[in-house]
């Protein structure tokens, strides 16, 4: 029982991140939606850490934390100085590498 | 024992080096005066070693190699920087360097005008260099490198009045001549050490004579290779037409390069390899042939030109012609003999030229000349004494030394009458063309009224009057110069005694004279009666025989016509087309497949977690 609840659970988890990346605009709520399919993959870590009476889980999941801080500070720093230039965050609309 | 031999070389090219880097910066009087002391000094060296050299046995004066370091070293080719002392190699240093310095001291006033004095100071330490070089190597190696350098360095000069676009050209036809020489001589060295695993000199004579029978194929091959730089180098038909153009250059540099040393170059191959021509007979008479022939060759051509430097020219063609016959027929140190005298007369003729055409400023048509006897009495002595020279008047130094020529292509084992006619030919042609300078430019009136003739300054009467001497005496010293070289080409030459052969060449030299001076000395009636009655064989002479315009014809214009073909269809419809075809098709697709790039975050996040589905299906189920 424990085991299919936390694979389900985290399934869930990382689909509605998936969903929510594709469909929002606002890049605020991507970064977020990257945050929920990351905390996800935490989720299965931890869970089945727990399951297996390993420590090899947690270890992972705390280095993913930190790696993702990281990142939603390259990303919020670069979204900040977007809204600054073009004062519209509309994911849509910033296309200037189009080919 | 001769380490410090090197300082001969070292010399000029720290002068060429120093004048090249700094000669913007010192006085023109410094650039000139450096530029002599180094070559001056390197003719003391010289004799130091002359003296030393001569301390020694004769036997035992060949052979000493001073290697400064092992350069290459890669399997069983070994490669030294090295030099070789020698009797021939000390009697060329002797004449490099010595007629090097007085020329070097004459212009010093003769270029004074020019803007460009060190430049010129700089190319002619570079020339004497890169001859002594040419002169001092040990192994073919460095022979060529020398080779190359005064192709090099006569290219720069002939054209050193870079804004004449005739001496540019002039520059180019010489560097190109010699280049053909230069890849004979390469080819050449590349058989040699195919067949005798070394470059050495030493390796090679030695090795040479144990190796192959007499006339072998290779070393036929080997020989007509080497001769094909020889005849380019020092002008010998059919690669002799860059020398008259040559005189484009300042005449010093005539006098250096196109009269006294350098085009000897080929006369010094041949007698350093004698060892190798020996083994080829059937290559020493078209050597001789070839010499025989350019002799009369340019003889002929010489007596039409009105360019007081071009018959000069042809004039060196012509004695080359000699010394190639001398050693055709075996005879090597009689080569070298008249290659020394001919340094000091044609030297000399050429710095009395040029004393003339400076005085003149610049006029170089003997037809403007005239009278200058008065006016120049100086040049008008040295000219004379290097036209009595060149004609072979009795007990001047070029009868001693043509006549032994002359007299060996008739006696010596490989002689025949046929060599002995042309040369005698060319003694009585020689003795024509060159009085005909001589009365045209010093005797009679001046033919130009405008022109204020004004004689040269001392710096300049100084080498002319010491090269004057010179030219009279060393006649002299053929018995010394026979010795000396001598034990090189194994025995000394010998002297043949006929006098009668010897009568009738003296007699040719003076009749040239003679006829030299009923025809211009005269009236003027005599001259174009002359002149129509021979016509078509002046037009022909006065044309040189259009050679130029038969290489022109058979050479340049076929290369320029395949060239032009290349560069059509092969560069322009070829190469260059692929390459743009490349280009634009690249261009072409990626402009198909842009539309991916669409810039959108969104399409792109939805492609990626496509894929990753269409990844976990494909691993899940299949």
């Amino acid at each position: 029982m424990g085991n299919q609840f936390v694979l389900i659970i985290s399934a869930s988890i990382f689909c509605i991140g998936t969903v929510g990346f594709l469909i929002r605009r606002n890049p605020l709520i991507m970064l977020m939606s990257v945050e929920l399919m990351l905390n996800s993959v935490n989720f299965l870590l931890i869970g089945y850490s727990s399951i297996l009476q390993t420590l090899d889980g947690q270890i992972f999941a705390l280095i993913i934390l930190t790696v993702a801080a990281a990142e939603v500070v390259v990303g919020l720093a670069i979204i900040l100085t977007i809204f600054r230039t073009r004062h519209d965050l509309n994911v849509d609309h910033i296309n200037v590498l189009k080919g | 024992m001769f380490s410090y031999a090197w300082l001969i070389l070292a010399l000029p090219l720290l002068g060429f080096i120093g004048l090249s880097w700094f000669g913007n910066k010192i006085s023109k009087k410094q650039a000139g005066y450096a530029g002599c002391a180094t070559v001056g000094l390197s003719f003391l060296v010289t004799l130091v070693v002359l003296s030393e050299l001569l301390a020694l046995e004769p036997e035992k004066r060949l052979g000493h190699v001073e290697t400064l370091y092992q350069w290459v070293s890669s399997g069983s080719f070994k490669l030294d920087l090295a030099i070789l002392i020698d009797p021939l190699s000390v009697f060329m240093f002797l004449i490099v360097t010595g007629v090097g310095f007085l020329i070097h001291v004459y212009s010093i006033e003769y270029m004074k005008g020019d803007p460009e004095y060190s430049r010129f100071f700089a190319y002619m330490n570079l020339f004497i260099f890169s001859m002594l070089l040419l002169v001092a190597a040990a192994d073919f190696f460095f022979l060529i490198v020398g080779w190359a350098l005064v192709g090099l360095a006569s290219y720069l000069l002939i054209g050193f009045w870079k804004e004449k676009t005739s001496a540019v050209l002039a520059a180019r036809k010489a560097f190109v001549m010699n280049v053909i020489g230069d890849v004979g001589m390469v080819i050449a060295a590349l058989m040699i050490f195919q067949n005798f695993g070394s470059l050495s000199y030493m390796d090679v004579f030695s090795a040479a004579p144990d190796q192959f029978r007499s006339n072998d194929d290779t070393m036929v091959m080997i020989t007509l290779l080497l001769l094909v730089g020889a005849f380019a180098k020092s002008a010998q038909i059919p690669l002799h037409t860059w020398l008259p153009d040559a005189m484009e250059g300042p005449t010093p540099v005539s006098a250096l390069i196109h009269a006294a040393t350098m085009v000897t170059a080929g006369v010094y191959l041949i007698a350093r390899c004698h060892v190798l021509y020996e083994l080829a007979p059937i290559t020493m008479y078209l050597i001789a042939g070839v010499g025989a022939l350019t002799a009369v060759f340019a003889g002929t051509m010489g007596m039409v030109q009105y360019d007081i430097k071009r018959v000069i020219a042809y004039s060196t063609m012509s004695q080359l012609g000699y010394m190639f016959l001398a050693v055709g027929i075996g005879v090597f140190s009689f080569g070298m003999f008249h290659l020394m005298t001919h340094a000091f007369f044609k030297a000399l003729l050429f710095l009395s030229a040029g004393s003339v055409i400076h005085g003149l400023n610049g006029e170089q048509d003997i037809r403007k000349m005239g009278g200058l006897r008065f006016a120049m009495p100086l040049t008008h002595i040295t000219f004379l004494v290097g036209a009595i020279c060149l004609a072979g008047v009795p007990l001047t130094s070029g009868f001693f030394s043509k006549e032994a020529i002359i007299m060996s292509s008739f006696h010596a084992e490989m002689g025949n009458i046929v060599f002995w006619a042309m040369g005698v030919l060319t003694a009585g042609m020689t003795g024509f063309y060159i009085f005909r300078v001589y009365f045209y430019t010093f005797m009679g009136k001046s033919r130009n009224p405008e022109a204020h003739p004004h004689e040269s300054p001392k710096i300049m009467a100084g080498p002319l009057l010491i090269l004057a001497f010179f030219a009279l005496v060393m006649g002299f010293s053929a018995h010394w110069v026979d010795q000396f070289l001598g034990p090189v080409f194994g025995v000394a030459a010998h002297h043949y005694e006929d006098s009668m052969l010897e009568a009738i060449v003296v007699l040719a030299g003076l009749g040239g004279i003679l006829i030299a001076g009923i025809v211009y000395m005269t009236s003027k009636d005599k001259l174009e009666f002359a002149k129509q009655a021979l016509a078509p064989v002046y037009d022909v002479l006065f044309n040189k025989y259009y050679i130029d315009e038969i290489y022109d014809f058979l050479i340049v214009k076929p290369v320029r016509a395949i060239g032009a073909f290349f560069e059509q269809k092969v560069e322009k419809e070829g190469i260059d087309y692929v390459v743009d075809q490349v280009g634009s098709q690249v261009r072409g697709i990626s402009q198909g497949i842009s539309f991916l790039q669409s810039g959108k975050i969104r399409t792109y996040a939805l492609n990626m977690v496509v894929g990753m589905v269409a990844i976990l299906l494909f691993v899940v189920f299949l």
